[in-house]
């Protein structure tokens, strides 16, 4: 393991599952933590058991899901039903740094994994909780998934078509968002710690980490009592701003004009220098005033021409375009592959896959995935050996009475 | 998706009384002492600073004389356009010190220089096309000072052969591949739906906070400061749940129109919408129990989830009967008293209005010259020991320009004659 990483030597006991808490955790991998994430058979994380599998054959290390989130992790076994398992728990904390969790609020408490019980432990611990609603306040024990952020948060009530009704973001995005936040907060504690030698508990909310992302829309409220209305893919201060058809199934591209400058260099890359000097075209009231004949119009020049045209044609004119890719265009990336975001480890069970990499570039160090993610409780062995002193003959009979499934 | 679980609460937190966020200018935050340099236009940089400044940073907000473009984006109170009043900038830019600077002139990069020289970070967002001429040059600000950090977000990265296209919000949400999965189901003749916002800058902003605080890491080993790169494309590329990487497993293309896998949608109620979602068969039998076990719910064809899976069109209608003349409120607590994951399509006045949300005090009321008292978003985390703290507003046009410069060994005839220049 290399020691020049920036979080080399910072050991983190993770108690997270799904989605929210390993995005979380996995930020802190790719910076060089040691994560070890703590697993059960008795309740098998979620994303180890939906698709995409390994040429869709299932199985508990071929989901691409969990095997994308926990690059860079450990994993071991624990049942913390058992006292044992718990005591072994507890002595990995003992042993690291940082505590994530991102169960319901309470639960960690109930199973004997508190704050206050951690930092009697560790008394310099961080332990970070990101549940859905906040480990304080009356909906706190409410259940939530990530899906249900878009819609809690007051996103969905933003985003969508003029005349349907709010929208999903397809996909699950209150889960990253939250989990974002959570790996920045956890560095600003780190940072204050290494500085003083205090820990804390930090108590990160979804949802509000959620509703952080929509200042624009709160502050129309807050400011006129009326949020924002719904208007699909159209911009208050940009026109045209949205996607238009291009030839193909289901191909589209998207186009910003942002200025009157870039409007007259858009008619120059249509093609169509009278469009600039069209009156119902002519400012930026105009242009939203007939954006419906606009966008017809537009849409008969895209439909022409592929996605790609179109971009060529606008960006060589200095026009924002750029096609709506899909997941296959992006693992197939002449851009992304030049830039080395693409991960390319063997694992086990599913071999060399193309994994999405760290969301930086550093000058200096060489932050990358070190490690494919984990078979479910593949470094149990070793991390009670390693980490915690535990000799052979303890782990058998940790193992015998089903302390480690 | 995310967690579940049982019904406690933490009692512990609560009694403590370390549950409440009062905003407590007498403790700093955990990033205090750090000094930042921000040289950011709308959201992504801007983000990145605020985050950092509200944990106790000091930023130092780098303007052109002509404002932050989130100056110029509104919401204004009354829809008045006025630059001091754009809800975008207030929100992005609280805790920051505010001066401007025109970096296209050689003037104004030295005075850069000047400040750099006393930073840990610089953070910008210029496009990697116009980054020399505005000075964000690493190589030239590690000479002034060995020690500094320059975090660069742009929209591809700088390296790569789409490093110099021309970007917007949506031609990101675009590019990350994220607009594809959003829109209409079952509608290929409606295009993919942006999501509300500014939502590739946000995720912009949060990657170059991480990776600008890990730099900050590095030189706690190495004692020097770094360029870090931040791709606005690969932070999304990166967020997009089990999608991307469904072609690399199983050769599958995610969109819109496959959204539906699971049953889970907005069905209207008497005075609101609610968010249905039942996964578990658990939870299922919560929201039976909770539609006080119709008949139609015994029948075969809902009998499991991948039935209710198959079978979401006649499942979705009469689900949007028993909705419709309910309440909104009633449903959703109601429904979550049985563990079953509901939740309100909130809108703004909800979320103001949330007695949740304001238990945690989670909004923070500010204070602004220009536009009075106002509630804004606050901190989606609390820190137990170094609590977040709102200690200004949003800086207007250069208004700490003398005490920023004067800092820097300016004296104000000297501030007077760039302010002439037109330089600040």
């Amino acid at each position: 393991m290399s020691e020049n990483l920036p979080l080399s030597g910072v050991r983190i006991a993770d108690f997270t599952w799904v989605w929210a808490g390993p995005f979380a955790t996995v930020q802190l991998a790719h910076l060089g933590a040691e994560v070890i994430r703590i697993e059960t058979q008795q309740r098998v994380c979620v994303t180890r058991r939906i698709p995409p599998f390994a040429e869709g054959q299932p199985g508990v290390n071929r989901s691409g899901y969990y095997n994308q989130y926990n690059q860079g992790k450990e994993s071991i076994f624990l049942n913390l039903k058992d006292p044992q398992a718990l005591e072994i728990a507890k002595k990995l904390v003992a042993a690291s740094d940082v505590v994530s969790e991102n169960f319901a609020a309470g639960v960690m408490d109930k199973m004997g994994l508190g704050y206050e019980v951690m930092r009697k432990i560790k008394s310099d611990i961080i332990m970070i909780s990101m549940s859905g609603y906040g480990a304080v306040g009356p909906e706190s024990p409410y259940v939530s998934y990530g899906p249900a952020q878009a819609p809690l948060s007051g996103l969905s009530s933003l985003t969508g078509f003029a005349d349907f009704p709010p929208m999903h973001v397809g996909f699950s995005y209150g889960d990253p968002n939250g989990g974002l936040h959570g790996a920045f907060a956890v560095l600003a504690a780190l940072m204050h710690r290494a500085r003083t030698g205090e820990g804390q508990y930090i108590d990160l909310s979804q949802w509000e980490s959620s509703i952080a992302i929509i200042g624009e829309g709160m502050m129309a409220y807050t400011m006129n009592g009326t949020p924002p209305s719904r208007i699909g893919n159209r911009d208050p201060h940009m026109s045209p701003h949205g996607l238009f058809h291009c030839q193909g199934e289901d191909r589209w591209v998207s186009i910003v004009v942002a200025s009157e400058e870039e409007w007259q260099r858009f008619c120059q890359g249509v093609g169509q220098p009278g469009l600039a000097i069209d009156p119902r075209f002519s400012s930026l009231e105009a242009r939203k005033k007939n954006e419906d004949a606009l966008e017809a119009l537009i849409t008969t020049w895209t439909e022409m021409l592929t996605a790609e045209e179109v971009t060529q044609k606008l960006q060589a004119v200095g026009v924002a375009a750029f096609p709506a890719v899909t997941n296959k265009e992006l693992a197939e990336d002449p851009h992304l592959q030049n830039r080395g975001f693409f991960v390319e480890l063997p694992h086990p069970e599913v071999g060399v896959r193309r994994h999405a990499g760290v969301p930086w570039i550093f000058s200096d160090m060489p932050c990358q995935v070190r490690r494919p993610a984990p078979c479910a409780g593949q470094d149990t062995d070793d991390v009670l050996r390693r980490v915690l002193g535990y000799s052979p003959d303890e782990i058998a009979a940790f193992r015998a009475k089903g302390v480690l499934t | 998706m995310s967690s579940t679980n049982s019904p406690t609460s933490n009692a512990q937190l609560q009694t403590s009384g370390a549950g409440l966020r009062t905003p407590d200018a007498s403790r700093s935050g955990p990033l205090q002492g750090i000094r930042v340099i921000e040289c950011g236009n709308m959201v992504s940089a801007p983000y990145a600073a605020k985050l950092m400044a509200d944990l106790g940073a000091e930023v130092i907000k780098v303007e052109s004389p002509a404002g932050d473009a989130s100056r110029r984006r509104g919401p204004y109170p009354g829809n008045v356009p006025h630059p001091e009043k754009s809800g975008t900038f207030l929100y992005l830019n609280t805790n920051k010190l505010g001066v401007t600077l025109n970096l296209e002139v050689a003037k104004g990069q030295e005075i850069l220089h000047r400040l750099v020289k006393e930073a840990d970070l610089v953070i910008h967002n210029y496009h990697p096309t116009r980054m020399a001429e505005v000075g964000m040059d690493y190589d030239i600000l590690r000479q002034i000072n060995p020690r500094v950090v320059m975090t660069s977000i742009s929209p591809f990265g700088q390296t790569g052969p789409n490093r110099n296209l021309h970007a917007q919000e949506l031609t990101m949400w675009s590019a990350g591949g994220i607009v594809y999965l959003g829109g209409v189901s079952g509608r290929p003749d409606m295009p993919p739906l942006k999501t509300f916002g500014q939502q590739a800058g946000f995720q912009g902003g949060v990657n170059a906070a991480n990776g600008s605080l890990a730099a900050l890491f590095g030189r706690f080993r190495s004692g020097k400061g770094q360029h870090v790169d931040i791709s606005v494309q690969e932070c999304l590329v990166a967020i997009m749940e089990n999608n991307y990487i469904s072609w690399p497993y199983d050769h599958s293309i995610s969109s819109r129109l496959g959204f539906r896998l699971i049953p889970q949608d907005v069905f209207q109620c008497r005075d609101g919408f609610i968010y249905f979602l039942a996964i578990e068969d658990h939870q299922w039998k919560g929201a039976v129990e909770l539609m006080g076990n119709p008949d139609w719910a015994a029948m075969d064809i809902f009998q499991d989830f991948p039935s209710r899976s198959a079978n979401w069109d006649v499942l979705k209608t009469l689900l949007e009967e028993w909705m419709a003349d309910k309440s909104l409120q009633e449903v959703y607590h109601a429904a979550q008293a049985r563990r079953v994951p509901f939740a309100p399509v909130s809108t703004m006045g909800d979320l103001i209005n949330s007695k949740h949300l304001n238990a945690r005090g989670f909004f923070a009321e500010i204070s602004h010259p220009q536009t009075g008292n106002l509630k804004y978003p606050g901190a989606p985390y609390r820190f137990s020991a170094t609590p977040w703290a709102l200690r200004r507003p949003a800086p207007c046009l250069g208004q700490h320009n003398s005490e920023v410069y004067g800092r820097i060994g300016l004296s104000q005839a000297e501030i007077n004659e760039l302010k002439q220049q037109g330089t600040i």
